[in-house]
């Protein structure tokens, strides 16, 4: 009797229509996702750290930066405090529209914009003044290596931002998390893209 | 397991006190007291990291 109940339970919660796709139980498909593509993201950044210190540790040449080539350490820092900060507006920006304030995330989107295209303009001109190309020796090349592939990475995370600044001014997002995803996902690339400015100042400018 | 924008923004700020106290041993000191710092980080970054893997890995277990 009992088994009866249970099978005829059963049959009233089966599930109709095509099967569901296999998925993890572990992890989600988003946080998977994320992930595997900040690991990639990281190994990616790897591989030019490593050629990076290969080349001061291994190779040891008497002076770093070669003579007679500088490299600016201030304006670095100030470009530094520029992402830095940039990382307070988007996560303002965040915290505005889970508490259902509009006006705060676009304010915080259009500013996380403004700076990310400051860095990035700051960075140009940086290339312009600095006296040497990425085929003046080794330093040159990894110089310019490091610091292009992420300014590579700012300009997509700014193109993330764009299709995020429109759309919250065209009325989308709401405090929901699910209906803020197109804000958190470019969020959480814009941090990775700051941490990883971080250690690209602190190896290339400072040490 | 869930990864949030709020979690992500916590490490941002973790990771620039790191880098502004490296900045600011490497100009008062040598670069060399600051690269070995910045290994010894390195190090505790990744042992926190695995550690971490490992307890999400047995909270998803059961």
């Amino acid at each position: 009797m009992e088994s009866a109940t249970v099978t005829a339970g059963h049959g009233h919660g089966e599930h109709h229509g095509p099967p569901e796709a296999n998925q993890s139980s572990r992890i989600d498909r988003q946080t998977l996702g994320i992930l595997l593509f900040i690991i990639s993201e990281v190994m990616v950044f790897g591989a030019f750290f490593a050629s990076y210190f290969f080349l001061r540790v291994v190779v040891n040449p008497s002076h770093w930066p070669p003579e007679p080539y500088e490299l600016p350490v201030a304006v670095a820092g100030l470009n530094t405090a520029i992402l830095v900060s940039s990382s307070f507006t988007v996560h303002y920006a965040l915290e505005s529209i889970r508490r259902g304030n509009r006006t705060g995330m676009k304010l915080g989107l259009l500013l996380t914009w403004m700076l990310g295209a400051t860095f990035l303009f700051i960075q140009v001109n940086e290339y312009a003044h600095i006296g040497f190309s990425a085929r003046d020796l080794a330093f040159g090349t990894i110089f310019y290596s490091l610091t292009g592939l992420h300014g590579a990475h700012v300009f997509v995370g700014l193109l993330l931002l764009s299709f995020a600044t429109i759309r919250a001014f065209r009325g989308h997002f709401g405090p929901e998390a699910k209906d803020h995803l197109g804000v958190e996902v470019p969020g959480i690339y814009w941090h990775f893209v700051d941490i990883m400015w971080l250690i690209v100042f602190l190896t290339v400018y400072v040490l | 397991m869930k990864i949030s924008e709020e979690g992500v923004f916590k490490w941002v700020v973790i990771v620039g006190a790191v880098v502004a106290f490296l900045v600011a041993v490497t100009l008062l000191t040598r670069p060399l007291v600051g690269a070995i710092l910045l290994l010894l980080f390195v190090i505790a970054g990744c042992v926190h990291a695995y550690r971490w893997a490992v307890r999400k890995r047995r909270e998803s277990r059961n």
